[in-house]
């Protein structure tokens, strides 16, 4: 598959071009069609409101940004530890995987609830919930990563003694990276997910001032506008999130692995 | 078995001595039957024999990677140094081609200073010491090999196994490796061997040519090659060369038909 390298400025300017065609004509059609503004505003209304309820919007931006990178940051730790312990033994990921599958595929909208119950603090009840929707790319990725080691390489490090921790350090670790990395960038897209969903399922009931509480209240109070704001700042966190587990794999991978590899590390 | 080896009178003993060796792996694949081999000190020894007779298996078991069944693999004092060269170059893809080639010298403690100059040294041998900096993706399969070989020779091992390196490569790029690895070889005390299946290639290169029977391996015959070392170009092409190829495929042919496949 040899992909035709586009220049840079193209690559930038084709999706800008999409945006911004699609901007004009969402609001060509929303003020030629008259469309009423709670049903649809037009962009330059959602900007207004953006600019006018920052105070708000702004606000609830960092508690959703808190709540998203508090249980990112949580998955992680949690993910990479559960996946250590995992290829410890085969027997112990036979006996817990199962669960841990279990837990995922159980939806987060059905458990939310009983851990907002249980957990007193509410900020830290979104913390659990986002946390269990993001866990499992990591785990599952870096379970995958740490056993896909080249078994020559294993037979090198054998043939000259190398001890457990040297074989961790330099070798399981780095073959782990790629697939962990991968892992990385579903689960920052998820933990805003989560943070968004455990948050509306909290309702009024729950910290009352992230994104996902304005959009609830501004769909209450008919403030379509205020609620395409705060719509935009949580999908712009996620293009964010996404783009900056990106620029990490690629400062800790860029020169080697081929889902990294740019046009100028053609073979020679 | 080895006629051969009984008829030349060495004063040194064996650098690895084979006895009774045989492998089964678990699940009852029965690899290896019981094998005596006796590796001289600096001589070119290839095994060659139909594929899946048990080749790798028997390279294994005497660089230590595979504990036998039955049988002792006896290695000599000098000989504990063993270096490795698998039939992909097998490197690290987070690793520059130095950091690559110094590997065997961090796994041991070497201090940087000295680690610095052998890797310099060991990629001038394979004539890489322009691309030091690199990343293995960024080599031909060629240059990767000779990387491979590179790291193989840093540790100065007494003994060289080689595991069909060369046959994943082109034709032209082999016929190259083959020539650089007998100069690399030639005039030192290093001992190698060497797995192929390339009957041509095996005459070109070795003192001593070990045929193996299919599966269950068994050690057939061997040959030796009395062209003195270091082979002229035209070697490959004489008539004793064809010779020693046309015996060599007569004694493979009867080790394939003595097994089940092929
Ligand atoms: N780790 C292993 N477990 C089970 N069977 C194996 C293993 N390694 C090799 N074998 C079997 O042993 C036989 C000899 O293998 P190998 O030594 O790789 O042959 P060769 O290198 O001559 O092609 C083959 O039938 C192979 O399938
Ligand atoms: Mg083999």
């Amino acid at each position: 598959m040899n992909e035709r390298a586009y220049p840079r400025w193209l690559r930038l300017a084709a999706p800008g071009l999409v945006g911004l065609a699609t901007l004009l004509a969402w609001h060509l059609i929303v003020t030629l069609g008259q469309v009423p503004v709670y049903l649809v505003p037009a962009p330059l209304v959602v900007l207004g409101a953006l600019a006018s309820d920052w105070a708000l919007l702004g606000a609830s931006l960092l508690v959703t940004l808190k709540i998203t990178l508090l249980a990112l940051g949580l998955a992680l730790v949690l993910g990479v530890l559960v996946a250590f312990l995992f290829v410890q033994s085969r027997l112990i990921e036979l006996s817990l995987f199962p669960y841990v599958v279990l837990v995922q595929v159980t939806p987060i909208v059905a458990i939310a609830p009983l851990i907002i119950i249980w957990v007193k603090d509410p900020t830290a009840a979104l913390v659990i919930c986002a946390t269990i929707v993001a866990l499992f790319p990591i785990v599952s990725n870096t379970i995958v990563g740490l056993r896909s080691v080249d078994p020559g390489l294993v037979d090198l490090f054998r043939l000259h003694h190398a001890s457990r921790w040297q074989v961790l350090l330099r070798l399981r670790i780095p073959s782990c990276l790629p697939y962990f990395f991968a892992g990385l960038r579903v689960s920052s897209g998820l933990a805003l997910i989560g943070a968004v969903v455990a948050e509306f399922v909290a309702g009024t009931g729950g910290t009352g001032s992230g994104l996902a509480y304005q959009i609830l209240m501004s769909g209450l109070q008919l403030n379509i506008p205020r609620l395409f704001a705060a719509l935009l700042l949580i999908a712009a966190t996620g293009v964010v999130l996404f783009l900056g587990a990106s620029l990490l794999a690629r400062l800790a991978l860029g020169r080697w692995h081929e889902s990294e590899m740019r046009n100028e590390y053609e073979p020679r | 078995m080895n006629s051969c080896a009984e008829q030349v009178v060495r004063t040194e003993a064996p650098l690895v001595r084979v006895r009774q060796v045989s492998k089964t792996f678990r699940g009852g694949v029965r690899a290896l039957d019981p094998v005596d081999l006796d590796i001289e000190r600096g001589e070119f020894l290839t095994l060659i024999g139909p594929s899946g007779c048990g080749k790798s298996t028997l390279l294994r078991l005497i660089a230590g990677l595979v504990t036998p069944s039955g049988g002792r693999v006896d290695v000599a004092a000098g000989a504990s140094r063993r270096a490795f060269v698998f039939q992909t170059p097998t490197l690290m893809p987070w690793a520059s081609v130095a950091d690559n080639v110094r590997l065997p010298l961090d796994l041991e403690g070497t201090t940087a200073p000295e680690a610095r100059e052998r890797v310099a040294a060991a990629l001038a041998r394979v004539g890489l010491q322009e691309f030091s900096r690199a990343y293995p993706r960024e080599l031909s399969g060629g240059m990767q090999m000779r990387v491979s070989i590179a790291r193989a020779l840093i540790t100065d091992p007494a003994l060289l196994l080689m595991d069909e390196p060369f046959a994943a490569l082109d034709e032209i790029t082999r016929a190259r490796l083959d020539r650089d690895l007998l100069g690399l070889w030639t005039g030192t005390p290093l001992t190698v061997v060497f797995v192929t299946h390339s009957i041509s290639e095996a005459v070109l290169l070795s003192n001593r040519v070990v045929v193996m029977s299919a599966r269950p391996g068994r050690l057939l015959d061997a040959i030796r090659v009395d062209e003195p070392y270091p082979r002229e170009r035209g070697f490959a092409l004489s008539e004793r060369h064809a010779r020693l190829c046309a015996q060599l495929g007569g004694l493979l042919e009867a080790a394939s038909g003595a097994g089940p496949d092929e």
